[in-house]
């Protein structure tokens, strides 16, 4: 069997991860999507990752605090050509030139009457800009909620709106109000006939045999005990999503209203879809979508933040269905599977990683991969960085779940001097406690995975 | 929406061996919020199971019951309602509805729910609701004839109370229901 070699590129120094200096400027400057070949890339549309380690000149690199090697990679070299327009110290919170061109582009693109959306990918797929605020209409689109005609948004929305809040009123209601109104549609409401003053009490039937302990299987109240249960998980697991933020958690009204809307949304999503009810991790992934929504500086979209929510919740669930069901968990499209495809891409890209990991300390990607991928990395890095991350999961043309799988496979080859180091206890230990990372560094890996592969 | 069961006068062993199959078979845990009982379990051991099925009991004493610690009257509140529970042997003539009126106006219960006559009924006056759940098991009464095995189950929802009565005529389950409203304006009790 060839050993493949460690392609040159990779053994840079570039790869080994650092703690991101200031965690607060994510200034998301990777290379364009568009071959970072020998091209020397425009200087609008692209630049090198913001927290760069050791290069030559051309470039005059602001000194960091990392060992500085000849980079071998011509390629690499050539892609970071014009470091000089960005200032990269310190800059917490303005947006780079970079960004402010992105945002223009996005914004260019989405006050067009008909979106492009492979050209809103290609551009969202490079990092949409915090302070944009465009964010949530992007994902919208990106995830089909919004139509690609301008046109048709505000009639599509208060279609999908009004369904959502029907929704809301069939499926939450209890089974009180339910047999109330059964009762009160068949006869009309005879109390205030019925005030007599003394006198025994008239009995009356029940309709359709509805009562409280009926134990028949289309009973309203015996299926509504049956949904307690389910009920009962959701909000367990609402209330522990993300305490440390007090978007979700904590006392005060606005956190309230937040768990409320993610219970709302869970619980109707179990209800509309039998087959899978719900898992535990589904409220991982409903989160960053509601943030997100929540966040729009559109008043009217804020209002109707769950509603949007619920379907966009649907359509990203609808790819990853397969995750979250038990049954397939052995089959082709099952978890395990899509695990063994992450090892796959690992062995392809790095051989000796691979066998270090699998073979010599054994560490079964199944202990740290699982969550990685069924929770789309969310519980991997702090909020914000996920975010950034699921900009590009989102909106590349391959599809949130082939997407994870280069990013996954990124996160592993970044730390493989640590790794290839470590046993099975350290190596377990730090995969399933990730170190924080650049997060553009990660997304240009990954990026570069893809035009590996091909 | 609170599930509150109330049931009594089940005079296990003496009477009766246990609760009819069909009514145990419908009383699982998890569905109930609240257990009243009107007392004359008489043993423990019923005790022990209503507990099972919900853990807020709440009993008053029967003349037959051998547990001596049970109070003679108890007063709760659920939701916007206040409950009265009495076993009713005490107030006679007994299963006289004026005084058990007037028992519900000593208490100052919207609803007040007693036994003893093993007889289900439900009465309205100007002080309230008084209900009578009747006999779980349908154990042999001097006063009554032909005890049906009976029980209540009250759905309480703000200011409505839905009350379903379940009994057990002829080896059949039979359900109906009584809906009553509490008006706000209160017949004040003096």
């Amino acid at each position: 069997m060839v050993k493949k070699r460690v392609p040159d590129w990779l053994n840079s120094s570039m790869w080994s991860s650092k703690p991101a200096p200031s965690d607060d400027h994510y200034n998301l400057r990777y290379s364009a999507i568009t071959t970072a070949t020998a091209t020397t890339t425009s200087p609008t549309s692209s630049t090198s990752p913001a927290e760069d380690h050791s290069v030559d000149p051309p470039v005059p690199v602001p000194p960091q605090p990392i060992i500085k090697d000849p980079p071998e990679p011509q390629r690499i070299q050539e892609s970071r050509v014009d470091n000089g327009a960005n200032d990269q110290n310190g800059n917490s919170g303005l947006p780079s030139a970079d960004d402010i061109s992105r945002q223009a582009q996005l914004m260019a693109e989405l006050s067009r009457k008909m979106i492009d959306i492979r050209e809103l990918r290609k551009i969202a797929c490079q990092g949409i800009p915090d302070g944009s605020g465009i964010r949530s209409t992007v994902w919208k689109l990106l995830l089909g909620y919004l139509p690609l005609d301008r046109g048709l948004w505000s009639s599509e929305l208060a279609k999908k709106r009004s369904q959502y809040k029907h929704f809301k009123e069939d499926l939450l209601m209890n089974p009180s109000e339910i047999t109330r109104r059964m009762y009160s549609s068949t006869s009309c409401d005879t109390d205030e006939s019925r005030c007599e003053s003394k006198g025994l009490l008239s009995r009356s039937e029940i309709p359709q045999g509805e009562h409280p302990l009926s134990l028949g299987k289309t009973s309203v109240w015996n299926q509504f005990f049956q949904d307690s249960e389910i009920i009962e998980q959701i909000d367990r697991d609402v209330k522990r999503t993300h305490p440390d933020m007090h978007f979700f958690s904590g006392d005060s009204q606005l956190a309230k209203s937040n768990r409320e809307a993610l219970k709302s949304i869970l619980i109707i999503f179990a209800k509309l879809n039998p087959g899978l009810r719900y898992v535990q991790g589904m409220n991982e992934i409903l989160a960053p979508l509601f943030y997100v929504f929540k966040n729009d500086p559109d008043e009217i979209n804020v209002a109707f933040a769950e509603a949007d929510t619920f379907f966009c919740f649907v359509e990203l669930l609808s790819g990853l269905r397969d995750n979250f069901c038990q049954q397939l968990d052995n089959s082709v499209v099952g978890i395990r599977s899509t695990i063994t495809r992450l090892s796959q891409l690992l062995r392809e890209h790095d051989e000796e990683l691979w066998r270090h990991l699998e073979v010599t300390t054994k560490v079964n990607p199944q202990f740290y991969a699982f969550r990685w991928i069924t929770l789309l990395l969310t519980q991997e890095f702090n909020f914000a960085d996920s975010i950034h991350i699921w900009d590009t999961l989102l909106s590349d043309p391959e599809g949130p779940q082939e997407t994870l799988l280069r990013v996954c496979c990124a996160m592993l080859i970044l730390i493989r001097r640590r790794l290839l180091a470590g046993d099975f206890t350290s190596n377990l230990k730090l995969l399933q406690n990730y170190p924080s990372t650049n997060i553009s560094h990660l997304l240009y890996v990954a990026n570069k995975l893809r035009v590996q592969s091909i | 929406m609170v599930l509150v069961l109330a049931l009594g006068d089940l005079h296990i062993p003496h009477r009766a061996a246990d609760l009819p199959a069909k009514f145990k078979s419908m009383l699982v845990p998890g569905k109930i919020q609240h257990i009243i009982c009107t007392g004359n379990l008489c043993i423990k051991e019923v005790h022990d199971y209503l507990k099972t099925l919900c853990p807020d009991l709440h009993i008053t004493r029967g003349e037959y019951d051998e547990e001596t610690r049970y109070p003679e009257t108890k007063t709760l509140t659920i939701g916007q309602f206040k409950l009265g529970l009495c076993h009713g042997h005490q107030v006679i003539p007994w299963g006289d509805l004026d005084s058990l009126a007037m028992l519900q106006r000593q208490l100052d219960v919207d609803i007040l729910i007693t036994g003893h006559t093993h007889q289900f009924t439900a009465y309205k006056h100007e002080g309230g609701v008084v209900i009578n759940p009747g006999s779980a098991t349908g154990a042999y009464s001097g006063m009554t004839y032909d005890v049906n095995p009976s029980f209540v189950l009250m759905d309480i929802d703000g200011l409505r109370v839905v009350v379903y009565v379940y009994e057990l005529i002829d080896g059949e389950v039979k359900v109906d229901k009584i809906d009553f409203k509490k008006t706000t304006t209160s017949h004040s009790a003096h």
